[in-house]
């Protein structure tokens, strides 16, 4: 028999629509207590993402391994000749140098820059469930971490603070779609504005159209009054391809995000901002094209034969 | 009979909640992953009358929405999650044949989980938040079903056994 319903039923379903609505009415409306809610929760759950990580650490990045399997197949078949000991301590030991690598990188921006930077180990990635690209960080307001500071990572802009914790933070990612920063192209000083597509590309908008973007143009955070959201000066991406549509009212540009957001381990908050502007100073090397050997042979002609009969 | 039945249920999805923030999200998959804490509630759903099943999915999207990487107000997902989670539960409800078929309770999580995408999709854009672009949604609600479809029918008799053991029914997938 099927199930007809009823009025407790359809009153119970009434009630709980009726509260759904009530409260996304006053989370809209700004009420304090919604964001205590969702505060105390990350609270509660800061501890066992910390946990987590620990547990997820060996397999987090299984799956973008994989895609690069090719390349480390020679590593790979090193380590099958080791015992289970050895593979596991070996992956941990890969995993700490990463970040290890990540974290030099990160201070040698830092330093160049002159940022005051707060290291901090992200713990949680945030899910994709809502559409939106978040991670968390084992550093909150104990440490000095306050919203809108802008979080960098060893090859440019990772995103920004987005809620702080007494322990954590949430750090909005630069990828995700709400993502908004004004840019200026290294050299030329024009200016733009960038916005996250929900994956490593994004859209530049230029201000001014008279502008002519090219492939390969670095981009660099513009700043913010007070340095918050952003620092000036932190490289964000390089054009990849320029849309020169006739009817477009801006010129606008697609964009590669220096930063690879699924390979996130360690990240630094800027807490202090420069006191001058570092203008194009970090904006990264262009590998150098090694020089092939040029091979001269050089033929010395024998003396003309001569004819003998 | 009704207070343990509501400490069990709430014990279980605050367990499975954590190991959704704690643990699966700690692993970033292809396709946008999955959320064994939706795949979870609408699998209790499906198993249950359809007043339980609007309640679970008060219960399940108010800690989705509360979940600090949400995206949305609060609110969003619970109501998202009533919807879904009572129409799985009137679908399979009142017949047996359906509800004591595991593929039919696969194919009605799965459905679930991509309908409260594009719920939330549709919700999203008229409560004004950014979703992304085309392609990327669409690889996120592909990705996420297939995933679903993938991971159900591992999860579905530990679920079962779950509920049975909460609603004292006796009868397991």
């Amino acid at each position: 028999m099927r199930y007809g319903g009823g009025n407790r039923s359809r009153l119970l379903l009434i009630i709980l629509i009726v509260s759904s609505l009530f409260l996304i009415t006053l989370d809209l409306r700004g009420v304090q207590v919604l964001d205590g809610l969702r505060s105390g929760s990350q609270t509660v759950l800061s501890p066992f993402q910390k946990a987590g990580n620990t547990v997820a650490s060996p397999f987090k990045n299984f799956f973008s391994d994989i895609t690069h399997l090719g390349r480390t197949r020679n590593q790979l078949e090193q380590l099958r000749a080791e015992n289970f000991n050895l593979r596991t301590k070996l992956i941990n030991r890969k995993n700490a140098d990463a970040q290890l690598k990540q974290f030099k990188s990160m201070l040698d921006l830092a330093g160049t820059a002159d940022y005051k930077i707060l290291s901090a180990k992200v713990i949680s990635q945030g899910s994709t469930q809502s559409f939106s690209q978040t991670l968390t960080i084992d550093a909150g307001s104990n440490s000095g971490i306050k919203r809108n500071m802008t979080v960098i990572c060893d090859s440019g802009l990772a995103g920004v603070v987005k809620e702080v914790y007494p322990n954590s933070a949430l750090i909005l990612l630069a990828s995700d779609p709400s993502f908004r920063i004004g840019v200026r192209i290294a050299g030329t000083q024009q200016i733009g504005i960038l916005s996250g597509q929900g994956s490593r590309k994004a859209v530049l908008q230029l201000i001014d159209n008279q502008t002519t973007l090219q492939v390969g143009d670095v981009l660099l955070a513009r700043g913010s009054q007070q340095n918050r959201p952003f620092v000036p000066g932190v490289p964000v991406g390089s054009v990849v391809s320029v849309d020169n549509s006739a009817g477009a009212i801006a010129q606008s540009a697609s964009v590669k995000f220096y930063t690879n957001f699924s390979a996130l381990g360690v990240v630094a908050v800027v807490v202090g901002a420069p006191k001058t502007d570092p203008r194009d100073a970090l904006v990264p090397v262009k590998p150098r094209p090694r020089p092939v050997p040029t091979i001269t042979i050089l033929v010395t002609p024998s003396p003309s034969p001569t004819a003998t009969k | 009979m009704i207070t343990r039945q509501l400490t069990f249920s709430a014990l279980i999805f605050l367990f499975m909640y954590t190991l959704q923030e704690s643990l699966i999200n700690q692993v970033r998959l292809p396709g946008g992953g999955f959320s064994i804490f939706i795949i979870f509630a609408l699998v209790w759903s499906a198993l249950s009358t359809p007043e339980v099943g609007a309640v679970a999915g008060f219960g399940a999207g108010f800690l989705v929405d509360l979940s600090p990487s949400s995206s949305g107000p609060v609110g969003q997902w619970t109501l998202i999650m009533i919807l879904t989670c009572f129409g799985i539960a009137f679908l399979g409800f009142g017949d047996d044949k359906s509800r004591g078929n595991p593929i039919t309770i696969v194919f009605l999580v799965v459905a679930g989980v991509f309908l409260s995408e594009i719920a939330f999709l549709i919700s999203g854009a008229l409560l004004g938040v950014n979703l992304g672009s085309l392609s990327q949604i669409a690889i996120i609600l592909i990705g996420m079903s297939m995933w679903t479809l993938l991971i159900t029918p591992f999860t579905l008799p530990i679920f079962s056994r779950f509920h049975a053991f909460t609603f004292d029914t006796g009868s397991r997938i």
